[in-house]
């Protein structure tokens, strides 16, 4: 530093030394406290909106709380929300769907976000359109994707119909929602929709920090455009990759609106994922405690995956 | 890197039936819209609108509750989008740039609030806004979208100021600034791209949201956002598709407008938190 910003420095000190609330900025050992002050604020609101309703949400799974009694304060503790859960066929069937759906759509729409991101990441003229347009499903609310998926899938005059007789891959009309498997597909078909851009969105500013003599090295040695998409893409992009795997895995697990909607977890329980079976448990049959327990396992199981993919990809997120 | 003819024509056919089927969709959206009610009935459907029907959106824009719904959701995503940006900006820089005890507890929290599910949350969350008599207030609303948003944006935010070297500020206080000075006159204008997409992707948070809406707002139809609308529009008009889909374009026309001219920023900032 030269002498000159030094005797900058010393004049300018005495000024900032009056400091915000009291506080000496200019000292370092002062420093921290606006770090404190500064993180004050998110930090309360945390506290007040997500920890406090957290830990509200374990207690009331241990009290037998039905809707007209949400004050329960006095209420005995009991397990009998988390015995009733376990020996329920529909909770184990809604595991089941929501592993089901967890594994189809996550595999799916990485894919698919996978696919675009490399096409859109070619050179080509009207690139930057074309990465537009690819990731504009991202930019629809869900329900408005929905209901147009409803209009799209509609059993008499939908036009996914009317497309696949005129192709001849089915035979008649499909009521899409009346049988479970046609539901699952339909479910499973609009999540990767609303999926995917994110995806692709994340893997291609993923493959833009690939520098370009990692391929041209590759190239040199005889790789030809699987090897070099397996030895070069894959590892480079593995940190993004995780992150995004986290993202979408936790966004399928709790992911509410997009099922309700469109099957309103029905039917007979082909498209109910844990999310919605707390969803109904807690606002059509006011069972408010027993709907809280179905919450705490989901974050039980949401906590254990994320740890164990957060692991497997290093610190990839802090 | 040279393409040959042939490669170059496989590789514009692919954008287009790829970008084609994806964005069906959006496009069966605003035909259907535009399209006569009797038109919805015929097979083979139409691809495109010989006769626009416009009138389809003046009825909804004067004749339904459309617009103030529309307003709703404006209010409600502004409102939590401004407040949660005022307090993750801070805290982001904070955890950002001071090392203090307990910011990884805090970053802990962040972390562990990203995978919340909503569904569980929102019991709590309903009884203390009822306790409250927050219940069909639009700030129920606002303070639920900011336990969603303010988590995600420090999240952001702390991966873009991370990207911003230090020396700047320090350069700035140097000159004379103080700590508050060299982070809204240094820091702040140099992250102005991550700001807009920060803001963008809360706003887009707090605009799509349903279960929070329908829950907190399910008696109060005055107060109903967009999403919660167009969703009752599902069960009770089934035959008017053209008018469900014209709504449901004026709810996602705000997202597509701001995506359009901020996709760059918003490609820059949910990565720049991701990458490393």
């Amino acid at each position: 530093m030269s002498e000159l910003s030094q005797s900058r420095t010393a004049t300018a000190a005495p000024r900032r030394s009056s400091g915000l609330f009291g506080i000496d900025l200019a000292s370092p050992k002062h420093a921290n406290k606006l770090g404190y002050l500064l993180l004050a604020p998110a930090a309360l609101l945390i506290l007040a909106i997500l920890v406090y309703p957290m830990l509200l949400a374990i207690d009331i799974s241990f009290h037998d709380v039905k809707f007209a009694t949400l004050s329960f304060g006095s209420a005995d503790y009991t397990l009998v929300n988390y015995q009733k859960l376990f020996s329920s066929p529909d909770f184990w069937n809604a595991l089941r769907v929501t592993a089901q759906l967890l594994l189809v759509v996550t595999s799916i729409s990485m894919v698919v976000g996978m696919g675009t991101a490399l096409l859109v990441n070619q050179q080509f003229r009207g690139r930057s359109f074309a990465r537009m347009l690819i990731a504009l499903p991202w930019a629809i609310p869900e329900v408005v994707a929905v209901v147009t998926w409803v209009w799209i899938l509609d059993a008499s005059f939908g036009v996914l119909n009317w497309l696949l007789i005129k192709i001849g891959l089915i035979g008649g009309p499909v009521s899409w929602f009346s049988s479970p498997s046609t539901a699952f597909s339909a479910v499973t078909m609009v999540m990767v929709w609303k999926g995917y851009p994110f995806i692709s969105i994340m893997i291609l500013a993923g493959l833009q920090s690939i520098p370009e003599e990692y391929y041209q090295a590759a190239k040199v040695d005889g790789a030809n455009v699987f090897q070099r998409f397996f030895w070069v893409t894959i590892p480079c992009i593995a940190p993004v990759l995780g992150v995004t795997l986290i993202l979408t895995v936790l966004w399928v697990f709790r992911d509410f609106s997009i099922i309700y909607v469109l099957t309103g977890g029905g039917p007979v329980g082909a498209t109910e994922t844990l999310a919605i079976m707390t969803y109904e448990e807690a606002f059509n049959f006011f069972r408010m405690g027993y709907a809280s327990s179905i919450g705490v396992v989901t974050l039980v199981i949401c906590a254990v995956i994320s740890a164990f993919l957060v692991k497997k990809t290093s610190h990839a997120i802090y | 890197m040279k393409r040959t003819l042939p490669q170059s024509i496989l590789l514009y056919t692919t954008l287009v039936v790829v970008i084609s089927v994806l964005l069906f969709p959006v496009y069966w959206m605003v035909i259907t819209s535009l399209a006569p009610s009797n038109a919805l009935r015929s097979f083979p459907p139409q691809f495109w609108p010989h006769n626009p029907q416009w009138q389809t959106y003046t009825n909804l824009i004067f004749n339904t509750d459309m617009p103030r719904w529309l307003l709703n959701s404006a209010v409600v995503a502004l409102a939590a989008t401004g407040i949660s940006m005022l307090v993750s900006v801070l805290a982001a820089y904070s955890l950002s740039r001071y090392t203090m005890k307990g910011s990884e507890a805090v970053g802990l929290f962040i972390l562990m609030s990203k995978m919340l599910p909503a569904t569980m949350l929102i019991i709590p969350l309903f009884s203390i806004f009822r306790n409250l008599g927050l219940m069909g207030s639009l700030w129920s609303l606002i303070i639920a979208h900011a336990t969603a948003i303010v988590p995600f944006a420090t999240w952001m935010l702390k991966g873009y100021f991370d990207s911003i070297p230090q020396e700047l500020e320090q350069a700035a206080q140097v000159d004379g600034c103080t700590p508050w000075g060299a982070l809204f006159r240094v820091i702040l204008p140099v992250s102005a791209p991550g700001l807009a997409a920060t803001a963008l992707y809360g706003f887009v948070l707090s605009w799509a949201d349903y279960l929070y809406a329908r829950t907190f707002l399910a008696n109060a139809a005055g107060n109903w956002t967009a999403n919660v609308g167009i969703a009752t529009f599902k069960g009770e008009y089934q035959t008017d598709w053209n008018v469900i889909m014209a709504a449901s374009l004026l709810a996602a026309l705000p997202i597509m407008i701001a995506y359009l001219f901020l996709q760059r920023y918003l490609v820059g900032g949910l990565t720049a938190g991701a990458g490393k």
